[in-house]
């Protein structure tokens, strides 16, 4: 594996360069996360990763035994420009790779967690015309990053839903990175209840025509936890599509943050992006962060943007009153209307349910 | 650094500087520094200027300061290096001799005069030529002067302000964009030479518009210019800078610094046409262009506006801003960015929050044609005690052609739950069936552009005042000549 050896010599460079980020770095400015870290640094542990019952037709690799097969070696460590991601390329020999094959429509959910501090690489191919959904798990820890590749193929249609839990203590950062070839369809969401930092980085390349990309995420803070969604999403190439739809809110000392990018490139012409970013502020002290960035090379697109932030409407919270609803529970409503178009993004009906019923038990408890 | 322009001031210079020989950190007669930037340089324009004590000292403290700072490189503009100690920094304007009529003057210059409709004598001034009984810059500015005084407004160039009313200039100066700000506003502070004063004293409205062009001794724009305006308590003021008219300023670098200051219940409306040499089609020469401005809205219900209209300039870096400290002020922000051929802007605003009950509003219309690269880049920062803030903002991008680029970058940040901010962007192009209706009712390409292109940006135009706008709408089309087809 002389190539990954090379890209791995790559990453090392690269972090060695760079180092562990602070508010210094532009990308980082709102997540500190040096200083969350303190003293104890990224370490150099490996976390674990692992699958519950693989569905039938999936192929599955551990990438800490020796001789990958072809699909592994094309695919894995491609792209190491990110500091974190190179982090986690340069300090872990372990972690997963998956293969679902041309054409094959996989009806199971593929459930992928995390667990234990350190460092973990994954990587998921989907070949032409393949689908399938990933429940990826999110598991406690103090430290945990995350490196993720996921190639899809011409034509190939994957659903992704993660979930970050609550914990005031935790660390996790982890970066996707995501290439579509033509007519690729990525729909993702994200949903966050914060940690002591949270980070959830994703660059997404639209690399053959009609790709398209479809994000959403909520998150439902409190306390002093924080959640940050960075996205960068690039349409290479003509005739491409994203939407992004995302929806914090934050109490007590919480600090929502979304930093999106969209790149069109030049002679990406007929591209479509639409981005919108939203926060309602709950407590005295918490904080919004949104910086939603268009980078245009090209004229013949349409691209927008939109976000605010603000609190709940005075009006809609009087109507509900004056027709007899407490004013506990008309907020809850309220909050849970805010938050119920981007929940609405997920297609799996299952998976829908249970972000929503995770979202309204936070929302009781910050409400 | 190698536009004919700045060859030929360096011949000028060379050649003056040849005819002196006696060291001139002790002779003040002689009309320019030497190249180059040193302690010495700063002394020299202190004392030229005829400057007391504390403001050497001032000057010298950020000259210092300067030395240990790093040029800002986080901009999306690219420019070749800039050799700081191969650069002049002061040179009297006197040097210029005035031509005797207008045909001495480039006839490329007179055409856009004549597109923008100047009247005459007023082309004859912006083209440095000797003004006849026709137009007596001397009896306009003497009416004018007249009526300032009797209102007891104090409009004069900076060094005159701080000879004449040193306590208002030490309690202003620097009290909004400090001596340490950043790498050019610090840079402006140790060598700046030119720039205008205005003090609106309590209650008082100010009679007429204030413009540098009226300005005696002010037809000259300095490449460092350092402009303080101060509205007192309950005072409103319109200050205009910058013309529509081009201007072939000869400096490649300039750093200007403004301060706004509003007190109580005051109003300053700032408005700015820029359209400094942008460089030809190939993208050489040109002004690098690095403003700081900054607007206090210290008291309790003032309002700080700032219209802008920047269509020159190779290279922009300009950020007027507004810091809503008084309880209920108000900033705004209303710019008009055009980028044509190689040229780069980058600017935008920062409207910070302090206080409670703050309004901000930012309207954004960036144009990019040709090769160049066009960014809006701003913050609206809402801090933990601006109860009940509000923003409003919207920027929107129109591409003409395929090579150019407009992009956004917007910081939003809330530290208060009753703030509420808005933002919103579109970026578009000139739509081939708007072209096409123009185009089929015989309305010849460049003018339908034009149209075009007014139309997208009507909403900033109208916040300018009425002498300005006729101008600058005919400026917006100039501008994009060419730059379909």
């Amino acid at each position: 594996m002389t190539l990954a050896v090379a890209r791995r010599a790559e990453a090392t460079a690269l972090f060695a360069a760079q180092g562990v980020p602070t508010r210094r770095v532009e990308d980082w400015k709102y997540s500190d996360l040096k200083s969350a870290l303190g003293e104890a640094g990224i370490g150099a542990q490996v976390a674990q990763w692992h699958v519950t019952d693989l569905p039938a037709g999936v192929e599955q690799f551990d990438l800490s035994q020796a001789n990958p097969p072809g699909w592994v070696i094309d695919n894995f460590a491609r792209g190491t420009g990110n500091v974190m991601s190179a982090a986690s390329l340069a300090l872990s020999v372990g972690g997963v790779a998956l293969r679902v094959p041309k054409g094959a429509a996989i009806a199971d959910l593929l459930k992928l967690d995390f667990t234990g501090p350190g460092h973990v690489r994954a990587l998921l191919v989907l070949e032409a015309g393949a689908s399938l959904t990933l429940v990826e798990g999110v598991g406690l820890s103090e430290f945990r990053n995350v490196g993720f590749e996921i190639a899809l193929g011409e034509g190939a249609a994957l659903d992704h839903v993660r979930v970050s839990p609550a914990d005031a203590d935790a660390v996790l950062v982890e970066e996707a990175h995501v290439r579509l070839a033509a007519g690729a369809q990525y729909r993702a969401h994200f949903a966050s209840f914060g940690s002591r930092l949270s980070r959830m980085e994703l660059e997404i390349a639209l690399e053959g025509a009609k790709a398209q990309a479809h994000l959403s995420g909520v998150s439902v803070l409190d306390g002093k936890r924080h959640s940050d969604v960075t996205t960068r999403m690039i349409h290479a190439v003509e005739d491409t599509l994203s939407t992004q739809l995302f929806k914090h809110v934050a109490g007590g000392n919480a600090k929502a943050v979304y930093q999106g990018k969209v790149t069109v490139a030049k002679g990406a012409n007929g591209s479509d992006s639409n981005q919108s970013a939203k926060a309602l502020l709950l407590g005295e002290a918490a904080e919004a962060d949104l910086k939603p960035e268009l980078e245009i090379f090209a004229d013949d697109v349409k691209c927008a943007h939109g976000a605010a932030v603000g609190d709940l409407d005075a009006d809609s919270l009087f109507y509900l009153r004056a027709r007899g609803i407490p004013e506990a529970e008309a907020r809850g409503l309220l909050l849970h209307a805010f938050l119920e178009d981007a929940v609405a993004q997920i297609a799996n009906m299952d998976q829908r349910e249970l972000v929503r019923t995770e979202l309204l038990t936070a929302l009781k408890v910050i409400a | 650094m190698s536009s004919v322009a700045q060859q030929e001031t360096k011949k000028q210079v060379a050649d003056i500087g040849e005819k002196y020989k006696y060291g001139f950190v002790t002779d003040i007669e002689m009309d320019m520094a030497p190249r180059g930037l040193s302690e010495d340089t700063v002394r020299f324009i202190s004392a030229k200027k005829g400057e007391p004590e504390w403001m050497l000292e001032w000057r010298l403290g950020a000259f210092r300061r300067w030395l240990t700072m790093k040029e800002p490189k986080w901009a999306r503009v690219h420019y070749p290096d800039i050799d700081y100690q191969n650069a002049y920094y002061y040179a009297a304007p006197k040097n210029t001799p005035l031509k005797q009529s207008l045909d001495e003057v480039d006839p490329k210059l007179l055409e856009t005069y004549k597109k923008l409709g100047i009247p005459l004598h007023e082309q004859m001034a912006l083209a440095g030529v000797a003004v006849d009984a026709v137009f007596d810059s001397v009896s306009v500015a003497t009416t004018f002067k007249g009526k300032l005084n009797e209102a007891g407004v104090i409009f004069c160039p900076i060094s005159e302000a701080i000879r004449d009313y040193p306590e208002l200039v030490q309690k202003y100066l620097g009290s909004v964009v400090p001596v340490t700000d950043n790498f050019f506003a610090t840079l402006n502070a140790a060598v700046f030479s030119d720039g205008t004063f205005v003090y609106v004293p309590k209650g008082v409205r100010c009679p007429m518009e204030l413009s540098t062009y009226f300005r005696i001794n002010a037809s000259e724009t300095g490449q460092f210019e350092r402009t303080i305006i101060i509205a007192d308590e309950g005072s409103y003021v319109s200050y205009l800078e910058g013309c529509t008219a081009p201007k072939r300023d000869e400096n490649q670098l300039h750093a200007a610094v403004v301060e706004l200051v509003a007190l109580d219940n005051a109003e300053i409306k700032y408005s700015t046409v820029q359209n400094w040499y942008p460089g030809d089609e190939n993208g050489l020469g040109g002004i690098f262009n690095f403003v700081t401005k900054r607007g206090d809205c210290r008291g309790v219900k003032s309002k700080i506006s700032w219209t802008q209209v920047e269509t020159g300039a190779a290279l922009t870096w300009k950020y007027p801003s507004c810091i809503l400290r008084g309880e209920g002020s108000v900033g705004e922000f209303y710019s008009i960015a055009i980028a044509n051929n190689y040229q780069q802007a980058d600017t935008g605003t920062k409207m910070i929050h302090l206080g409670a009950n703050t309004k901000s509003r930012i309207i954004s219309k960036g144009i990019s044609a040709g090769k160049a690269q066009n960014t809006y880049r701003g913050l609206v920062s809402v801090y933990g005690k601006a109860k009940n803030a509000r923003n409003y903002t919207q920027c929107d991008s129109l591409l003409i052609g395929g090579e150019c680029g407009a992009h956004t970058v917007p910081y939003i940040e809330s530290r208060n739950p009753t703030a509420r901010i808005e933002h919103e962007a579109t970026t578009s192009k000139i739509a081939e069936d708007q072209l096409f209706y123009c185009l089929a009712r015989g309305i010849p390409q460049d003018e339908a552009v034009s149209l075009i292109v007014n139309g997208f940006c009507r909403e900033v135009l109208q916040q300018l005042p009425m002498e300005f706008a006729v101008e600058a709408q005919k400026l917006v089309g100039i501008s994009l000549e060419g730059s379909v087809g």
